[in-house]
Formats: C-alpha cells, sequence, structure tokens
C-alpha cells in the first residue's frame, strides 16, 4: 500500500466517522458498581481528611477500579485484577484501627473481594461484538501495554489483535472495526479524531458514567472542527444503583491519572542554563524530565534480535516506549566518564585542557552575561554562539563544528594546540565508548527475559561496563501535556517520584 | 495570474513518479489553501496572518499548501535579455535560462557588433537571440547550471508555463517550509497531476523547486525543524512560512513572516505545539474568518482556524 493510499484512508476513516459517530456500549457490572461506589466514599473521606495516611489504600483502590474497566478478561486470565484485589486487602486490613471509619474498609475489602469472584460481563459483550463482525475485520485497543498484555492472553485463541492506541499509530493493520476497551476520556483524541478505523466502538462498565467523546485542543476554536458524536447503548444488568455525575465533578478522580497540576513556569524563553522539558512518569517509580534536544537510548522489544537497542527521537517518544536509563545521571555524563577511563594516563592533560578552556570561557560569560558573550561569539563568526553556556558543561565535549570551536579558542585566546586535538580525541572516543555500550546493551537485552519487560514494565540489563551496572529499561507510563522551564542539568536525569506507582 | 480552482477530485497524487495516482478530496481544498493565503499576503497589513490547520496525520499537507503557494506567485516583470544586459556593469551576477538550461554567474561583456549579438557571461560565450530570460541578481555568487525544468500539469493548469522562462530567472522565492527534512523529502517525490491530463505529471519537488547548496535557481527554503535555532531569524524575504508538523510549529511565535500556515498532526500525542498555538489566539488574536474573508473551506477531516497577530 503507498503512502497516499494509506493517508487516503486515514481521511476516508476520519470522514466515516464524523458523520456516522462512533458507539459506546456501556455493560452493566453490579459488582465493579458496587466496588466503584466504595471507592467514592473513600476518595470523599481522604478528601476531607487531607492527611497522606490513606494514598496507598486509595491508590490501591483507584488502580483496582482502572483495571476493572481496562482489564474485563475472565478471571482465568486476569493475574492483574487479582493482584489489585490482594493489594486493595492487604491496605485495608493495615488500616484496621487506624481510621474512625472501620465499616468502610470492611466494605471496600468485600467489594474488592466480590471483584476477584466475578469476571466482568464486558467480556462476553466484547467477545460477542468480535464474533459479530468476525475476528479478521476487527482489532482491540487498549488503554495500557499492561491491559494489551492481559487482554492478550485472553484475546489470542479468539485470534483478535490487541494493541495500544500508540501501537495502532505504528501498525499498518486492516481492519474496519476498532473495539476500544474503556471510555474515550482515557484514549487521546487521536483515536476518534484521526481514526485508523472507519468504525470505533468503546466498551466501558456502566457504572462509568462520563462518556465525553475527546476533541482536539484547536476543536474548540476551529471552524469546522471535527466533532464525533456517540451512540450509547445500555446492556446486561444495570440494577446496581450508580450516583449521578454532577456536571462538576470529574469521574478521572476515581482512576489512577497522573496528577500534573498546572504549568508552573511563567511565559518565557528558557535562558541559556535551562530547557524546556516536559515530565515523563516511567515504570519502577522513577521520573525525568525530557527536553527537545538529541534522541534518547531506547528499546524496542518488537525489532528482530540485534536491532533492539536504538534511539529514538524526542518527538516520538510515547506512552509504552521504553527508555534505557540509569538513576542520577544522564548518559551523557556516563560516557563521558567511560571515555576518560578509557583513554587511561592521557586522560589528565585532556582534561586539564578542557577545564581550562571551560572555565576562561565561564569567566567570560560571568563578566559580560550570557547575552554579551553571544553577541561577540557570533560577531567572530561563530553559528552555534547560542551554546555557549552549554559549553562550560564538561560533558558537552566541545562545539560540533570544528570551525566554530576553532573560533571560540582563538576568542578565548588560548592557543589552538592541544587543546583542539585533545577535544576532538575525547570525542571520537566518547563515540566509541557509545557505539560499545549499544552492542552490550544489546547483548544484554538478547539475553533478557522481555516478556518480563512487556508484563512488568521495566527490567534491570546486566551490563558489564562502568557507569552501566544497573541499567534499566523502564517503560514510559505517562507524559505530561505541557512543558516546564528547568534547568540544563535537571534534565534526562531520572530521579525517584511515586507519580507513576499506581499508574499500571 | 490564475490561481489553481481545483475542483475536488480533479486532481491525483502518487508517491512516486511511476505510481498510479489516487484522487482525493483533500488534495485540492489543501493546494488551493496555499493560493488563497499567497492572494492575501499581498493586501496583507501590518498583522501576521496565521492559519492553523489539523489534519489526520501530516504526510503531504505541508507539501501542497506550498505547491498551491507557488503557483499563486506572481510572474516578474523582466526586461527583454538584451535591453538587460545592455544595463550591466561586469561583475555582475545574473541568472540566464535557454531552451536547455538555467545557468548563473556572473557578466562580463556584450558584443553587439556581431550579428545575433552575443554576450560573454559565467565564463562562456551565449547568442543572446537564445537566451529566453534574463535577471541581474543582488550580491555575489558562483556559476551554477542546471537542466531547465518543463512545467508539467499542474504548472500548466496554473498557467505558470505562459512566462516558465522569467519565473526560473526570477522566482518570488519567497516560501519556507520548516519540517522534519526525512519526511519532507518523501512529500516532495511524490507527483501531482490532473485527471485525465495529457501533459506529463508534475513532481511536488519541481514545483516547489527547494533551495540547495548548488541550485542553479529556486522558489523555496526549506528548513529543518530540529534546527531551526540555528537559523533565525528567516530570511527577510520570505512572505510566507508553513510549519509543518507539531515540532516545527512550537516555533510559531518566532516567525516574523506576513503569513505563517501551521499543520498540526492529529496522530501525534504531543499537545504541546496546538495548545501553544491556541494561548497565541486568545491572548492576542484577531479572528480571520476562513470562508468569508479567505475564500476557503477545509476538507472534512480538517480543522482549521485563522487569525491575525501584531507584527
Amino acid at each position: 500500500m503507498t503512502r497516499v493510499t494509506s493517508l487516503n484512508q486515514r481521511y476516508a476513516a476520519c470522514a466515516a466517522l464524523v458523520k456516522a459517530g462512533i458507539q459506546i456500549f456501556a455493560v452493566g457490572d453490579p459488582a465493579g458498581a458496587r466496588f466503584s461506589a466504595v471507592v467514592r466514599r473513600l476518595v470523599a473521606l481522604d478528601r476531607e481528611d487531607g492527611g497522606s495516611y490513606l494514598d496507598d489504600l486509595v491508590g490501591a483502590s483507584k488502580a483496582l477500579n482502572w483495571r476493572r474497566i481496562t482489564q474485563p478478561q475472565p478471571l482465568e486470565f486476569n493475574l492483574g485484577l487479582r493482584e489489585a484485589v490482594d493489594e486493595v486487602t492487604m491496605q485495608s486490613a493495615r488500616l484496621r484501627g487506624a481510621i474512625a471509619d472501620q465499616e468502610l474498609l470492611d466494605d471496600l475489602a468485600a467489594a474488592a473481594a466480590l471483584l476477584a469472584s466475578n469476571t466482568s460481563p464486558l467480556s462476553s459483550e466484547l467477545l460477542s461484538a468480535i464474533e459479530e463482525v468476525g475476528a479478521r475485520s476487527c482489532i482491540v485497543i487498549a488503554a495500557s501495554k499492561q491491559a494489551a498484555a492481559g487482554l492478550d492472553s485472553w484475546l489470542r485463541q479468539h485470534k483478535v489483535p490487541v494493541v495500544t492506541a500508540g501501537e495502532l499509530e505504528g501498525g499498518h493493520l486492516q481492519r474496519e472495526q476498532a473495539y476500544v476497551v474503556g471510555p474515550p476520556r482515557i484514549y487521546r483524541h487521536s483515536l476518534v479524531t484521526a481514526p485508523v478505523t472507519a468504525e470505533v466502538s468503546f466498551l466501558l462498565p456502566a457504572w462509568f458514567r462520563d462518556r465525553k467523546v475527546p476533541r482536539s485542543p484547536i476543536a474548540a476554536y476551529a471552524e469546522w472542527a471535527i466533532q464525533v458524536e456517540a451512540r450509547v447503548f445500555t446492556l446486561g444488568d444495570t440494577a446496581e444503583p450508580v450516583p449521578d455525575l454532577a456536571d462538576a465533578e470529574d469521574e478521572g478522580r476515581y482512576l489512577p491519572q497522573p496528577v500534573w497540576g498546572t504549568r508552573r513556569s511563567e511565559e518565557r524563553e528558557p535562558t541559556a542554563e535551562e530547557v524546556n522539558a516536559r515530565k515523563l512518569l516511567l515504570s519502577s517509580n522513577l521520573a525525568m524530565w525530557l527536553d527537545d534536544g538529541e534522541r534518547i537510548r531506547s528499546l524496542d522489544p518488537r525489532r528482530a534480535r540485534g536491532e533492539r537497542v536504538t534511539t529514538t527521537e524526542v518527538a516520538a517518544v510515547r506512552e509504552g516506549t521504553y527508555l534505557l536509563l540509569r538513576e542520577g545521571v544522564t548518559e551523557r555524563a556516563v560516557l563521558y566518564q567511560a571515555a576518560l577511563a578509557r583513554l587511561g594516563p592521557r586522560a589528565e592533560a585532556m582534561t586539564a585542557a578542557q577545564t581550562a578552556w571551560k572555565r576562561v570561557l565561564g569567566q567570560h560569560l560571568q563578566r559580560l552575561g550570557n547575552r554579551q558573550v553571544v553577541k561577540a561569539l557570533r560577531a567572530v563568526g561563530i553559528s552555534a554562539a547560542d551554546q555557549a553556556r552549554a559549553w562550560t558543561d564538561p560533558s558537552l565535549i566541545r562545539p560540533q563544528s570544528d570551525q566554530d570551536f576553532d573560533r571560540l579558542l582563538q576568542w578565548l585566546d588560548i592557543p589552538s594546540q592541544p587543546t583542539f586535538g585533545y577535544a576532538t580525541t575525547l570525542r571520537t572516543t566518547l563515540y566509541e565508548v557509545s557505539a560499545e555500550i549499544g552492542k552490550q546493551l544489546e547483548a544484554a537485552v538478547a539475553d533478557a527475559d522481555l516478556s518480563e519487560l512487556e508484563t512488568v514494565g521495566h527490567l534491570g540489563l546486566a551490563v558489564d561496563a562502568d557507569g552501566f551496572r544497573g541499567i534499566l529499561a523502564t517503560r514510559v507510563l505517562a507524559i505530561s501535556p505541557f512543558s516546564e522551564i528547568v534547568s540544563r542539568h535537571e534534565a534526562r536525569v531520572p530521579f525517584e517520584d511515586r507519580g507513576g506507582m499506581w499508574l499500571e | 495570474m490564475t490561481a489553481p480552482t481545483a475542483a475536488p477530485g480533479g486532481l491525483l497524487l502518487a508517491a512516486a513518479v511511476e505510481a498510479a495516482g489516487e484522487t482525493a478530496s483533500w488534495i485540492g481544498p489543501l493546494l488551493v489553501l496555499g493560493s488563497r493565503v499567497a492572494r492575501y499576503s499581498r493586501r496583507a497589513g501590518e498583522r501576521q496572518l496565521v492559519i492553523v490547520v489539523s489534519v489526520p496525520v501530516r504526510d503531504y499537507a505541508a507539501a501542497l499548501i506550498g505547491c498551491g503557494w507557488v503557483l499563486a506567485s506572481e510572474a516578474p516583470v523582466l526586461k527583454e535579455p538584451l535591453e538587460t544586459l545592455r544595463g550591466m556593469q561586469p561583475g555582475q551576477f545574473l541568472r540566464a535560462v535557454n531552451s536547455q538550461d538555467i545557468i548563473t554567474g556572473t557578466f562580463d561583456s556584450l558584443n553587439e557588433v556581431v550579428q545575433p549579438p552575443q554576450v560573454q557571461f559565467a565564463g562562456s560565450r551565449w547568442k543572446v537571440d537564445a537566451i529566453r530570460a534574463i535577471a541581474p541578481l543582488p550580491g555575489i555568487g558562483g556559476y551554477e547550471r542546471a537542466p531547465r525544468p518543463v512545467p508539467g500539469s499542474i504548472e500548466r493548469m496554473a498557467r505558470l508555463d505562459v512566462d516558465w522562462d522569467r519565473r526560473l530567472a526570477r522566482p518570488a522565492a519567497d516560501l519556507a517550509i520548516v519540517g522534519t527534512l526525512t519526511r519532507l523529502k518523501e512529500d516532495l517525490e511524490a507527483s501531482l497531476t490532473r485527471a485525465n491530463d495529457c501533459a506529463p505529471p508534475s513532481v511536488i519537488q519541481s514545483i516547489l523547486m527547494p533551495k540547495s547548496s548548488r541550485s542553479a535557481t529556486w522558489f523555496t527554503r526549506v528548513y529543518a525543524s530540529a534546527s531551526l535555532a540555528d537559523s533565525l531569524p528567516i530570511a527577510r524575504d520570505v512572505v510566507g512560512v508553513i510549519l509543518d508538523g507539531n515540532s516545527a510549529v512550537k516555533y510559531l511565535t518566532e516567525i516574523e513572516a506576513p503569513v505563517v500556515v501551521c499543520v498540526l498532526d492529529r496522530s501525534v500525542a504531543d499537545e504541546t505545539a496546538a495548545e501553544m498555538v491556541v494561548q497565541l489566539r486568545n491572548t492576542r488574536g484577531e479572528l480571520v474568518r476562513l470562508e468569508s474573508e479567505l475564500g476557503w473551506r477545509p476538507p472534512v477531516g480538517v480543522e482549521a482556524l485563522g487569525f491575525t497577530v501584531p507584527l
């Protein structure tokens, strides 16, 4: 299929959805309704109390709510749900005696236990929907990698592919109908505004009341905005009372959605010491600020052996991308240290020369200010003059262009040699080290159990190179919808953050 | 100048020249958008026009809008070659077009003693009556020579063939496209043609004629969004800038050209660019109604909004 054909199909699918709308199947789930009602009480109590002692119970309960929605497969295929039930049971037992409302804890444990013994009615509705159109014509979309793995363990026997919304984008599956598990609001708008299939149906438990269809950010202001209507069909046993959804109430608060707050940075350009970066929540309780700069080392388990370790453009990093990281340091800093180690006794003279010119540059910056320095550097024909401040960073070895570097040294009144030669050798060594690390990572990945990565979300890799021990492949769980201005030194340094703990 | 008035369905797009063209309802309108904004730019006032289109996937959108812009550009007014040459001083940089080639180089001398008159430039001797168009160029530059392209189906549709040689000699060259180069490259390889046209299909590359380090003539500057920061500000003679894709659109507030078209790709999860556009519109923008003021209506699957901001 040519690019034009597939693009044409994309426009056609979009037109079809605008015309016919999407379908929402709201399926009665008495056990789920009961549990979610108790979660509402718990969240209300948590808000009144304001303390943090309920955090883990609230987190575990929201996670169970989430799994009930996103992984409705039969219990025998649903290890994830059972684990979440156990977690809620354990956390509520832990709080016994600590809160006044014991009844709430009892209700929560009882409702959770009920989930562990009642398969979600969504599963049979999903299966009959699939049988109706035929397994070859449809695809099932899951809310996360973990949900996809869970659903796939069940749907594999029915020969229906299960993918995440992100994977749908990269794939070339020819399907007419997408069955999306969960409410529209937990998915990105592209699923309906730039659909891959001509028909899209969502399946959700009837107790989840928010059925709004997401729109693109410009839709509210656009002429001819894309407006996809939803037709809601209620199925099954909906006798269990469900509280009405007040207009202002955000049902997302009962789900383990990442909490981003609002943008803190003022509207301004970052200075030379700062970058615009978006926060990434990562599996294994890490987070990282990712700036819009050079490509980042990543792992693609779907690729062939020997080609899995790669680098990804920042814009292409999505939920579900696996990054290769080590807590507390940037890859650049680790590579720099490894390059020095490789150079042995020569490293000392090189470090001294590097320190010397960077110090002089730093002094100029301090004395004249960044703006004046950039202006002066530009005047002597240095094209990347804007990076003046960044060049004081030891791990950014030298300006990319030979001409820039030569002119910079001249401007700093430093003889070109041996500094120029040292820096260039150091850079070449760094590239070599980087390539070798890539190979070692590739070997470590080849030996690793990648199915564990897919289900757990992160995996330590056994790499025997200085600074790379303890490197971790970790899944991007969520990406902040806005960027913040952060210090250049903070960018790309993974740090501990429990924000993603209950996300999967 | 006749701007393209393609009826939807009347144009065929193919991923490569040898591939079969396919018709689609969005091809014509995107092309027409480029022409409409090009026309608008000629009567633009003190404010910058910003048009934002969101498409299902970015493919071809910026390239088609760019083609529309080039097709609507005005033909330059040039004197007859002999007359131009008579006024030239040695060392003047120029571009000449004959039936075979486009040549740039420096003017040396004109000899009217022989018949037909001969001119010495770019290190060679040429018959003046074989030169179809010639234009003095500002500054100094080197010798470049490239085969003269032949106008294809789309250039003919827009009647560019009428003054083709003059356009090659002195193109408007007032358009810039900012985007991911590898993706733009794929777009440029596509070909566009009118249904049932006996003229050869137009390759998008030859309609846009992107500037490269050694091009003899060019219509469009292409910038990589990854390194745009190093190229700012964009040359002052650029009138229209197309920001192709979310990473390019992030530069919107840094562009000072009178007209900017932003192409947002809805299939990409990153909303930063879209939110930035909305914020600009809400804080500094004055609404422009596309249908009544620009005479343009997006095809199904495309969202669009227009506004102006102070320059």
